[in-house]
Parts: C-alpha cells; structure tokens; sequence
C-alpha cells in the first residue's frame, strides 16, 4: 500500500508581492521501504512539500493521501493524532527538547503517537539499542555531539513504528562521518521496520542510500530517478 | 502529560529569579498586613489585659484610640462602690514628648501616655520585657521598639515633656506602629498633660459571680453621662479603630503587590513562550495538542507562584523574627487565614496573567521547527 501520495498538490506561501508558488502541481507516491530523495536547491520546495504531506501545511490544491486517509477529510484534532501516529520526523537540527533526556525525547513521541508509559518506555529501550545508543539514554541534549543529537533525533523518528519518516536535511549539520551514520540508520530502518523514508536534501552524500530520488526545482517535481551509487535496498516505483 | 510540563519548565537560573520575584511580592503583602494585625495585637494585649473586664468611657467614646474626652476622674470612686465592682481605676491618657536629652534635643518620640494607679493598679503596662512598674512620678515604664528608638535602657533617664523620668520597666505588646506606650503613675501625666482631676476612661474588675452585663446596666442607670463597654466589645471596636486609618494604605500597597506580581507572572510565562518557541514548534509538529501544551505552560507558572508565595510567607515569619531580635520597631503579627487569602490571591492573579502570554501559543507555527 502507497503510504504517501500526492494528486496535483500545489502551495502558495505568503500574500501579496511577497507570494510564492512553493509547490506547483506535484504529485508523488512513496511505498513502504523506499528511501526516496528529494533533491533541488534551498527554495525549491523541499520543506513546504515536507510540511503538505505532513499535514501541517492545508494546499491550495490537490489531494494528500497519508496511511492511507486524506488529510482534508480529517479535523485539525484527527490530522494530528494521526500525524502522531503514523509520522515520523528528523529535522535538520535535532530539535531534541533540552529539558530532556534522550531517551525522555524518544519516549516523549512514542507518548504522543497514543502508547502507554510502559510500552513507550519498552519501544524507547529497543530502539535505543536497535540504534546502538543505550548510552546516551540518560544525556541531555547539551551533552550530546551534533551526530549523537541527530541519532536521538532518528530514534525519536522511529520509536512509534511510524509509517513514514520525513527527513528535513538530516545531515546538513553533520560531518561526513556522522552524516553517514545517520544516512545508516535511516536506510535500515526502511529495511527492517518496512518504513517508507523521505528525505528533502541536498546533501550528495545521502543518494548511495536512496531507492529513488526526485528533483525539485521551483515548486515543481521532476522524474525519479534511480540513484548514482549501490543502492541499499530494491528500488520500488 | 509529564514530560511535556518538563520539557516546557523554566531553566533553573529564570525559575529562581521568577520565584524570587513572587516571592518578594508575597512577602510585602503578607509583611504589610501582618504590621496591622500587629498594631491590632498590642490593642488587644494592653485593652485586653486581665482584669479591664468593663471600661467606662466619655459619651460618644466606643474604643481606645483617638478620642479626646474626658471624665471626672471623682467619678472612679463612686463606682467602687457599686454592687460587682471589685475593683475600679481610672487612666488618664494623653499624648507626651520623650526624648533622651533634656530640654527634648536631640531625637524625640510623642508616644501614648497612660497614667495609672502605679505600681498595681488597672490599666498598666500587659507585659514587661524587662524591669517593673513605675512606683513614684519620677519612674516610667516605656515599649521596647521606643526605648530602642530613643536609645535608653533601663535605669536611664527620659524626658518626658521636659521632666526627667528614670525608664524602671521596658514593656511589650505596647506598640501601635504609628505610636508606642509610655506608662507612668496617673499623678505625672496630670500634671504633664494639664488634665488634673479628668480620667480618658475608668476599668473596673467585676467581683467573682458578676455579670458584665448587669454590672454596665447598673453604672449607667448610675451614671448616664457615661458609656460602658464590656472588654470584648471595646477591644474589637478598638481593633476595628486601629484598622481605620491603615486599611485603605494597605489595601492599595497590596494591590500593587499583587499587580506586580501578576505582571511579574506574565512577563515570566511571556518569556517562557518565546524563549522555548522552537521547543513549543516541535512538540506541535510532533503532534502535540495545543491545549496540553496551555496546560503545560499554565502548571509551569502556578508552580512558580506557589512556590514563590509560599516562601514569601515563609520569609515574611523569618523577617518577623529577625526583627523582633534586631529592630523591633515594626510589630508583626501573623494569621494564618491571611496567609492563606495571600496565597489563593497571588495564585488568582498568576493564572489569570498566564492567559494572555499563554494565548500566543497560537502564534507559534509548527513549521518552525523545520527552519535550521
């Protein structure tokens, strides 16, 4: 089952002279396990297309179709809830909550995607492991380096099994090393949890981990393509 | 939900500075009222001595304070003899100038003269800290906050309108804030006061078995030129008489207590909002809902007033003390009803400025989050 789709989206931000078409007839589908890129420059769309599919943005136009429900059938309140449920995010800074612990941060989303204390704390403790970072469970984010904040920040993405995980420039503020430790994480997780991942970046560095990548130039899609390095998993279409 | 009360909590170094500042509203209010319970303690403690069981006062005269009738002081020897009278004495009261120098140089306090039967009669000094009662024209007995003003101890000499007195007792419960008590034998402050012959009022003690009641009856069918209170009614008409000219200073000092207070809150939960915007963004991204974060943010600020009031009221008793024992020239006494009213007040007002800052919340766009 599709788990994104996108019909003829088209967003535009601001009023007046200041009016942008941040997205013009864009439509997508992403299936479970794919790892798509969406390549193009800094306002070229990337973060509002992130943001209708997240349903935190209404569009103009066009029809958004999450896990299988239509956003725009949905309240303010459901769209949230399942948002919640079914979203996961990784932003670019890691946005980690600084009153926090790491693993308060992960459980904290699993709490809100509706599970109870005991299972957010059993979904935190494996995805923690799963990851490989038990030890930072009890770190605040001020204590973590900015790969360990952004692997908290996966972990967080990932805790409530969430049927895609949207990425905002995941590695932008990562070092090569760290960029590719999370670029991991990303791609196994579709692997082995069957998460679909999207990813708006324009990091080069990320496309030996992709299924596919899309470009985007002026609010507009262009055709996927298949990715330039090995690929980590079967391209799906 | 927990953690995000947590993860929208104050940093500690804001939170104590928000509770400090609460905290010191508190203690003003709480401080400043209880400085007129005090100065309605020490009515009650010298009007509601043991043995003042009736007081007879000039017509029109219902309390202690701020009148300035007068009775014939002949009077007081007539009601002895009335049936339930054990005991009566009259007290002349007029105000006088103290100073520690002769000829009143230097620093000079008008206190509350009370001239009495001394050394035992009624209407004396409530309590001493130290010494005894005066027993000759020449001996004084003065409050503890004047002979700290004055900078007298026992066995100095005062001057009391230019006459030299040796302070033999330093009292407590004798201060009305605005005024303190000078007691000496009713003969001095006669001749002090140019009242000879006159009494302010007339305290009688009932003889075992009478009754309040019938004994007034009798001394006004006695003496109709006269009104007669029973103690409890003088001492609440007094207490009533001391809150008179304070209430209305209080009231409005409080007030602005408690407005900065509530601004201090707003501001504080104000700059709570925008300081963790991006946190806040997050959380509505993760999805969030907007009204458990204005539960959040809400729990954050009552929990700084309520910590802040209730170490204020804490302060406020820790001030007392360290008063009493170092300057007790302010007399502070606590209730802990209003101790309590400050504390619903101050978390009234803290919840009710919350909402407005709080209310921004929905200016926050989840999108926010996304900006690096």
């Amino acid at each position: 089952m599709t788990v994104l789709l996108l019909e003829g989206v088209s967003k535009t931000r601001g009023r007046g002279a200041h009016a942008t078409e941040a997205l013009r007839d864009a439509s997508l589908s992403v299936d479970p396990g794919e790892v798509v890129l969406l390549e193009g420059a800094s306002g070229a769309g990337k973060t509002t297309l992130l943001a209708v599919a997240a349903g935190l943005l209404t569009p103009d136009a066009g029809r958004v179709v999450l896990a299988g429900r239509s956003l725009a059938e949905l309240s303010p309140a459901s769209r949230r809830n399942h948002r919640a449920r079914v979203l996961g995010f990784v932003f670019q800074r890691s946005n980690l909550l600084e009153q926090l612990t790491a693993a308060e941060n992960v459980q904290l989303m699993a709490l809100l995607a509706g599970g109870q204390a005991s299972a957010a704390q059993r979904a935190t403790n494996e995805v923690f492991e799963e990851l490989d970072i038990g030890h930072l469970a009890s770190r605040r984010p001020s204590e973590l380096s900015g790969g360990e904040e952004q692997r908290v920040g996966v972990a967080r993405a990932l805790v409530h099994g969430p049927a895609l995980v949207l990425a905002d420039e995941p590695t932008g503020n990562l070092d090569s090393t760290a960029g590719r430790v999370v670029a991991e994480a990303l791609a196994r997780c579709a692997q082995t949890r069957g998460a679909a991942v999207l990813v708006a970046t324009h990091d080069i560095r990320l496309e030996p981990f992709a299924t596919r990548r899309i470009s985007m130039v002026d609010g507009r899609l262009g055709a996927g393509r298949a990715p330039r390095g090995p690929r980590r998993s079967d391209s799906r279409r | 939900m927990r953690l995000i009360v947590k993860a929208v909590r104050n940093k500690p170094t804001r939170a104590w500075l928000a509770v400090g500042g609460v905290a010191t509203s508190s203690l003003l209010m709480i401080s400043l009222v209880a400085t007129l319970r005090g100065a309605a303690h020490s009515v009650v403690e010298y009007i509601g001595q043991d043995g003042a069981d009736l007081w007879i006062t000039p017509p029109g005269a219902d309390h202690f304070l701020r009148l300035s009738g007068v009775i014939p002081a002949a009077l007081t020897d007539s009601v002895r003899t009335l049936p339930g009278v054990a005991e009566a004495d009259f007290i002349l009261r007029a105000f006088v100038a103290v100073s520690a120098r002769p000829r009143g140089a230097g620093f000079r306090l008008t206190l509350y003269g009370v001239g009495y039967r001394a050394p035992s009669g009624l209407g004396g000094p409530p309590a001493f800290e130290i010494g005894h009662a005066p027993r000759t024209r020449r001996e004084v007995a003065l409050d503890r906050a004047a002979a700290r003003r004055l900078r007298v101890a026992l066995g100095d000499t005062v001057f009391v309108n230019g006459r030299a007195a040796r302070v033999v007792g330093v009292t407590a419960g004798t201060n009305l804030l605005t005024t303190q008590f000078i007691f000496a034998d009713a003969g001095a402050i006669e001749a002090l006061s140019g009242f000879a012959g006159r009494a302010s009022f007339i305290i009688v003690r009932l003889a075992p078995g009478a009754l309040a009641d019938t004994v007034a009856a009798r001394i006004r069918d006695r003496f109709p030129d006269v009104d007669v209170f029973d103690r409890a009614t003088f001492v609440a008409n007094s207490q009533r008489e001391t809150g008179v000219g304070y209430m209305p200073i209080l009231a409005f000092v409080d007030l602005l207590g408690i407005g900065a207070a509530a601004v201090l809150v707003a501001l504080l939960i104000h700059a709570l909002v925008e300081g963790r915007r991006a946190e806040l963004a997050v959380l509505l991204a993760l999805g969030a809902a907007p009204a458990s974060l204005v539960g959040a943010m809400i729990r954050e600020a009552l929990r700084l007033v309520v910590v802040g009031s209730m170490l204020g009221a804490a302060l406020a008793r820790l001030l007392a003390l360290v008063l009493d024992r170092v300057y007790p020239l302010i007399p502070l006494h606590f209730d802990v009803a209003d101790t309590l009213w400050a504390l619903v007040l101050f978390i009234a007002c803290g919840t009710l400025a919350s909402v407005t800052p709080v209310a921004r919340l929905g200016r926050i766009d989840p999108l926010e989050a996304f900006r690096p």
